[in-house]
């Protein structure tokens, strides 16, 4: 709708002008929130005036709705501000009811990521200044969406989901937690809980804050798991912490035989990972620097050395352990076997083939294989006819071995049951193809706390129509970095959205005759 | 092609009605304003919308404002006149305030307040008088009442600020960062990289000046849907697949194709670019059975 502003306003003959005149912004307070619902299409064109009639009809309340420019109260209004070096918008205001799923807070702060900021304000819950003048929509799109942040289809994607009511949120790869923590099964760790566990040492110069949205504070050992946005406003104090002051020293190896060795193993040494220099360094343990004394040996040092007394809590001091009282716990009697074990130990474990006098004399290799059919035959193997076991093609079954029809068909079957996962441990990163977005449930907004999300529902990749269809090697590889959580790809087709997911299959066996 | 000077600070640069503004996004082409949605559909160009309905934001049955533009349809509409490609860059982080645009802004503000608070007042004072014509013939010590809320209204009315209505701006209302932010782009920046999207665009030209209204058809399987009259009213009956005309085409393809059609309902339709100029060859699909 072509309005004139008829109040100050550099545009006031534009003739495309859609800024609202005061009393229109009053009028627009009781305007209706119902959209009319669309009718039956047709079929044909023909011509009739009837239809032309209801195109028309159409076609305004298309343009009504189109042209209905957004009017807010201005109390209801979160104010924020654009930062273009950090790409994140400041809360001005305290924030509204969006804050318990979107946004994070550092320094004090509350700030939010360009994709949320710019979902609220078409949303007219946020409106963003940037240098003290109201941001538009348009002005939103072409500041907040880029390559750095989020490009135009990934904030397509996130804003049709966020309508549709789901949770969603950037995908962090240091969150997934790796095939064996989840084997461990492990409680979900809890924020305060975590903290108060860790050493408070001195703040350690090279653990900046990270510089706006993308690098998360921490892949430390003790905070897997729990890591999210709200998390990244404090720094690994612990872990940090330790590096400084033992950085300079230097790592011992091997404890001196004689007298009470240095444990050191806790420093850092060389597994260090190339990081960013927004993360804190990986603390990696150098194996073979640990030594864990063998008691039970014959040659093993008379006491164990006193532990560092910074690593004790308090004021504990722990002097050096006298081993005695407890080597007279173990069960130090040298070890009887019996006539029958001693002849396996003999016959299987210590024995050199070439030890055996009889194998000495043979010549040849017809005399071995010759000797060693002689001995097979002496010790009675039963239920081997030679003239099955001896060719050069041999059954693939002992009998009593298999039972099940099952059994047998997985020993005689070609081709294996491969899973998605298989062979993806070593995969590299493909071009282009990373996971964008976590996703979790509409159902579960309640509950959703951001310091601890949970599993997600599904993982988003984005692509679109336009480009390559993924192959083996990225779903292998997308799988493996999402976890057990399965990955859906969201493929933008210029404003259509359509998702697709790929899942694992194993074909069923029959086994029932 | 309609470009407006470089550098005229007061004029905005599509601003003669007819021409739309095409705004890249990213490489995207959008249209922003909702005259230019319509200048548009009136040359037969569709587009989708992909933002956030004003009037209700939180569903994804109607969407609203931006327009998407296929690189087609923007092509189209620079190739007729009728469009003017903007791409903004983004404003420099060391940017600072503009004290004459941030003093207009406030005026505009306090203007529009001290309106609203006189509509506010009005519009109790109406509601009151209302209520009084109704009671007429009520006792006179409500009619009092009444009188005293009116008398009170005139002297003590007070329309906090919080109350006050603001626009939240879909499109940019003006240059408010200078021309120099606005780019603008020649009608290269969209021509074919490669011969299918040469002959994407012949084929879209083909079809639309044959009176169809075309839209993306990537869920379909092809390149574009076909309506025979507008999207708003009619369903589509063709989907368009765009090959250059020496691409051979497997049967597997061919069969996967016409069975989608089938239970789509839709006819496929093969289109080629031909040798001359403005000659585009077309083969429907159907997928019928022998009896």
């Amino acid at each position: 709708m072509a309005e004139s502003n008829t109040s100050v306003s550099c545009s006031s003959d534009n003739f495309y002008s859609e800024l609202l005149s005061p009393s229109e912004l009053f009028a627009a307070r009781s305007r209706s929130h119902k959209i009319p619902a669309r009718g039956q299409k047709e079929f044909l064109p023909d011509g009739s005036a009837r239809q032309r009639e209801r195109l028309q009809q159409s076609l305004e309340e298309h343009w009504s709705l189109i042209s209905e420019e957004r009017v807010e109260r201005l109390g209801a209004l979160v104010k924020g501000e654009w930062i273009p070096s950090k790409n994140v918008v400041v809360l001005k205001s305290p924030a509204g009811k969006f804050w318990q799923t979107m946004g994070f807070s550092e320094h004090g702060k509350q700030l939010l990521l360009p994709e949320e900021a710019l979902y609220l304000m078409e949303c007219g819950s946020v409106q963003v200044f940037l240098h003290d003048l109201p941001l538009s929509i348009q002005e939103g799109y072409e500041m907040f969406l880029s390559k750095d942040t989020v490009n135009l289809q990934q904030y397509q994607v996130f804003s049709h989901l966020k309508r549709l009511g789901y949770v969603v949120s950037r995908f962090d790869r240091s969150t997934v937690p790796s095939h064996y923590e989840r084997q461990l099964n492990l409680p979900p760790e809890r924020d305060g809980h975590g903290r108060q566990l860790k050493r408070k040492r001195s703040r350690s110069p090279s653990s900046q804050l990270p510089d706006g949205q993308g690098g998360v504070a921490g892949e430390s050992l003790e905070m897997r798991g729990g890591e999210t946005k709200s998390q990244r406003a404090n720094p690994e104090d612990g872990a940090a912490g330790l590096s400084e002051p033992e950085a300079e020293r230097m790592v011992e190896d091997v404890p001196v035989p004689s007298g009470v060795p240095e444990r050191r193993w806790w420093v850092e040494g060389g597994a260090d990972l190339p990081q960013s220099p927004t993360r804190p360094r990986h603390r990696g343990w150098v194996w073979e620097t640990i030594t864990l004394p063998d008691l039970g040996a014959h040659r093993c040092q008379p006491a164990l050395a006193a532990p560092d007394p910074s690593l004790l809590p308090g004021r504990l001091s722990v002097g050096v352990c006298a081993m005695e009282p407890w080597l007279r716990r173990l069960n130090l009697r040298p070890e009887r076997l019996s006539r029958r074990e001693r002849e396996r130990e003999r016959s299987r474990y210590r024995r050199d083939v070439n030890d055996d006098r009889e194998v000495r004399h043979c010549r040849s290799w017809a005399e071995y294989h010759e000797l060693r059919r002689r001995r097979r035959n002496r010790h009675g193997r039963r239920n081997r006819p030679e003239h099955l076991w001896e060719g050069k093609v041999t059954p693939l079954l002992q009998p009593g071995q298999h039972t099940t029809a099952g059994d047998v068909l997985d020993k005689i079957g070609v081709v294996g049951a491969s899973r998605l996962l298989d062979g993806a441990a070593g995969l590299e990163d493909s071009e282009g193809w990373k996971i964008s977005f976590d996703v979790f449930q509409p159902d579960t907004v309640a509950e959703f706390k951001k310091s601890s999300p949970g599993k997600p529902y599904s993982r988003l990749c984005v692509c679109s129509f336009e480009g390559p269809v993924p192959d083996l090697r990225v779903l292998k590889q997308l799988a493996f970095q999402s976890g057990d959580v399965p990955v859906t790809f969201a493929v933008v087709d210029h404003g259509d959205i359509s998702f697709y997911c790929f899942k694992d299959f194993q074909l069923p066996t029959d086994t029932s005759h | 092609m309609a470009a407006a000077g470089r550098g005229d600070a007061g004029a905005d640069p599509a601003s003669n009605p007819g021409t739309v503004a095409v705004c890249f996004c990213e490489s995207t082409p959008l249209l922003w304003r909702a005259g230019d949605v319509r200048t548009a559909r009136q040359t037969g160009v569709v587009g989708t919308l992909m933002g956030s309905l004003a009037r209700q934001p939180r569903q994804n049955c109607r969407l609203g404002r931006p327009l998407e533009l296929l690189r087609e349809e923007a092509r189209l509409l620079a190739d007729a006149g009728r469009a003017v490609l903007l791409s903004s860059s983004r404003p420099k982080s060391t940017g600072a305030a503009n004290p004459e645009l941030v003093k207009q802004h406030q005026e505009q503000m306090d203007q529009s307040y001290s309106e609203q608070s006189q509509l506010a007042q009005q519009d109790k004072k109406a509601v009151l008088l209302r209520v009084m014509a109704d009671k007429k013939q009520g006792s006179n010590q409500s009619d009092q009442a009444l009188q005293e809320r009116l008398l009170a209204l005139d002297h003590g009315f007070t329309f906090p600020r919080t109350a006050m209505a603001v626009q939240l701006s879909t499109a940019r209302a003006g240059m408010s960062y200078g021309p120099e932010e606005l780019r603008f782009l020649a009608a290269d920046s969209l021509s074919p990289r490669d011969e299918r999207q040469e002959a994407r665009y012949r084929v879209f030209r083909d079809l639309r000046r044959r009176g169809f209204y075309l839209t993306t058809g990537g869920k379909f399987g092809g390149d574009y849907l076909v309506y025979p009259g507008d999207p708003l009213r009619f369903h589509a009956h063709f989907i368009a697949i765009c090959l250059p005309m020496d691409e051979a085409l497997s049967l597997c393809d061919l069969l996967a194709l016409s069975r989608l059609g089938a239970n789509v309902k839709k006819t496929v339709l093969l289109c080629s670019p031909g040798a001359e100029p403005e000659e585009v060859l077309y083969t429907s699909l159907q997928w019928s059975g022998m009896v």
